[in-house]
């Protein structure tokens, strides 16, 4: 009524009978677009309780935060928002239409998108990394799904592609890593047994490789984590279930392996990892950008370890680790250790702009980037 | 731990609330402090058939009009209860009990009106402004 008021007419705005600070109402301001996501239901807010809440929606996740006012915000509800019928609402046995304001408002939540907070999912899922004596090392927590709904704060989609790029799996409901040296030996029984059946690794077998595998004494489930870690499904195949192995993740996989122990010199590093490659993949030292990094110390070069997936996913624990592991970066290769980098509404450039300082020796060098 | 945020109201028929905001404060005269509920803060006129709107708080007249908010608003209330499979712990659950998309602002200095009688509410403004 109030919303409708007449031309030539008044109300009469009076405290509510039930006027009061009422700390449980509180306004939440939004998007036009996220309005009927939250009226159809689609959204929970997710968080532990010493988190800053977040609100998700199935595939977004935004921080929740208050944003005050020092103007009086006068709340009046519909006329019959009151649990008593018999005062307060708008009342037209008076002269004078009523209507009621039930709180003055100190202010108003507001909605920020934000990237999802993975990292936590990352070392609860790492706390238990499934093994091959998975039996006796079964202990301390695990997760399923709704636990980790539970405990991580992100979206169910953002979830979901967090798990994959963790290369997790499903086993017996509860999500999990393997461990890096189980899933050594899977692969390497599995290239074994290439050679042995003249398998091509451009064309597995689904079936077979698994069959196979699983007389060897290896979990169903395992060797399909395998073939998904390692390879891709080959789509114009016919009968489907073949499996493509891809010479990228095979190549880090040997070189992570190889420089598990600390760091090598290049020519060693190169002829124990092209002794490990099967002949049928081609490897380039290009296939390893974001997992290694190179430096030259008096003549020799040598090669160590450090894999972008290891680094935090906000860009301020990034930059600074980055920068610890290295105080100059050029380009190239700093390019692969923030590609991944995920920061709603800044391109690479701000990013750059905002965490480094870039400077150029001389004009026909190239320019490096180092902390600010 | 996941609070969900309901509307049981349905969607198509939530109610929609409506705001008044004014620079300013509202102030009570000492002896009516306690017993606000029901007490006439001002008198909301809208003169003619545009979206002016006057307010008259006390002594005081504001003119404003009535916006569209750039961002629509839900009203959540927060509900507690307690889990009976778990009684040790608490739920919480949010319900959308309303949506705002217009409020009736009320930014320019008011205007004293001269006669009247002593105003058991009146409008301070607000020095620092908003």
């Amino acid at each position: 009524m109030l919303l409708n008021l007449q031309p030539t007419s008044s109300v009469s705005i009076q405290y509510h009978p039930f006027f009061g600070p009422h700390d449980d109402l509180v306004l939440l301001e939004l998007d036009e677009k996220l309005l009927s996501d939250v009226l159809y239901q689609r959204v929970t807010l997710r968080g532990q309780p010493d988190e800053d809440a977040v609100l998700c929606t199935k595939s977004k996740t935004y921080l929740v935060k208050f944003v005050g006012t020092s103007n009086s915000v006068f709340l009046i509800p519909p006329a019959d928002y009151s649990t008593s019928h018999e005062s307060g609402g708008e009342n037209y046995n008076q002269q004078v239409p009523t209507a009621s304001v039930i709180k003055v408002a100190p202010g108003n939540m507001e909605l920020v998108e934000v990237a999802p907070r993975l990292d936590k999912l990352k070392s609860i899922l790492s706390e238990n990394l499934y093994s091959s004596d998975e039996a006796s090392t079964a202990m301390g927590d695990l997760y399923k799904w709704d636990d980790l709904i539970n405990k991580v704060q992100a979206s169910d989609d953002e979830l979901k592609a967090g798990l994959q790029a963790l290369s997790a799996v499903e086993i017996d409901g509860y999500w999990r890593i393997v461990d890096e040296k189980y899933m050594d030996v899977i692969l390497r029984m599995l290239l074994h047994n290439s050679v042995l059946n003249d398998w091509s690794l451009d064309s597995l077998v689904e079936d077979k490789v698994v069959s196979v595998l699983e007389s060897d004494g290896f979990p169903r489930k395992l060797v399909y984590h395998c073939l998904n870690v390692y390879g891709s499904r080959v789509e114009e195949a016919m009968d489907g279930g073949v499996w493509r192995l891809d010479a990228r993740r095979v190549c880090v996989h040997f070189a992570r392996g190889i420089l598990r122990e600390g760091k090598r010199k290049m020519e060693s590093f190169m002829e124990e990892w092209l002794r490990m490659i099967p002949e049928e993949i081609q490897p380039s030292f290009d296939l390893l950008e974001g997992e290694v990094l190179t430096e030259k110390l008096g003549v020799e070069t040598w090669v160590r370890a450090l894999s972008v997936s290891s680094l935090p996913t906000t860009p301020a624990d990034r930059f600074s680790i980055l920068f610890k592991e290295r105080a100059k970066w050029e380009w190239k290769d700093l390019e692969p250790y923030i590609r991944d980098l995920n920061v709603p509404g800044l391109s690479s450039e701000a990013l750059l702009l905002k965490y480094t300082r870039r400077s150029q020796p001389s004009i026909d060098a190239e320019p490096v980037f180092s902390a600010r | 731990m996941q609070i969900q945020v309901k509307c049981s109201c349905g969607a198509e028929k939530c109610p929609e609330w409506a705001i008044i905001e004014l620079q300013g404060v509202v102030e009570v005269q000492p002896s009516f402090q306690h017993s606000l509920q029901n007490l006439q803060i001002g008198l909301l006129c809208r003169p003619s058939s545009q979206e002016n709107y006057t307010f008259t708080v006390g002594y005081h007249e504001l003119t404003g009009s009535k916006v569209a908010l750039k961002k629509p608003m839900v009203v959540l209330k927060k509900i507690k209860y307690m889990d009976v499979a778990t009684s040790s712990s608490s739920c919480v659950e949010l319900d959308v009990v309303g949506v705002i998309r217009h409020k009736i602002l009320f930014k320019t200095r008011p205007t004293a009106l001269i006669s009247g009688p002593q105003p058991t509410v009146k409008e301070k403004i607000n020095a620092a402004g908003a």
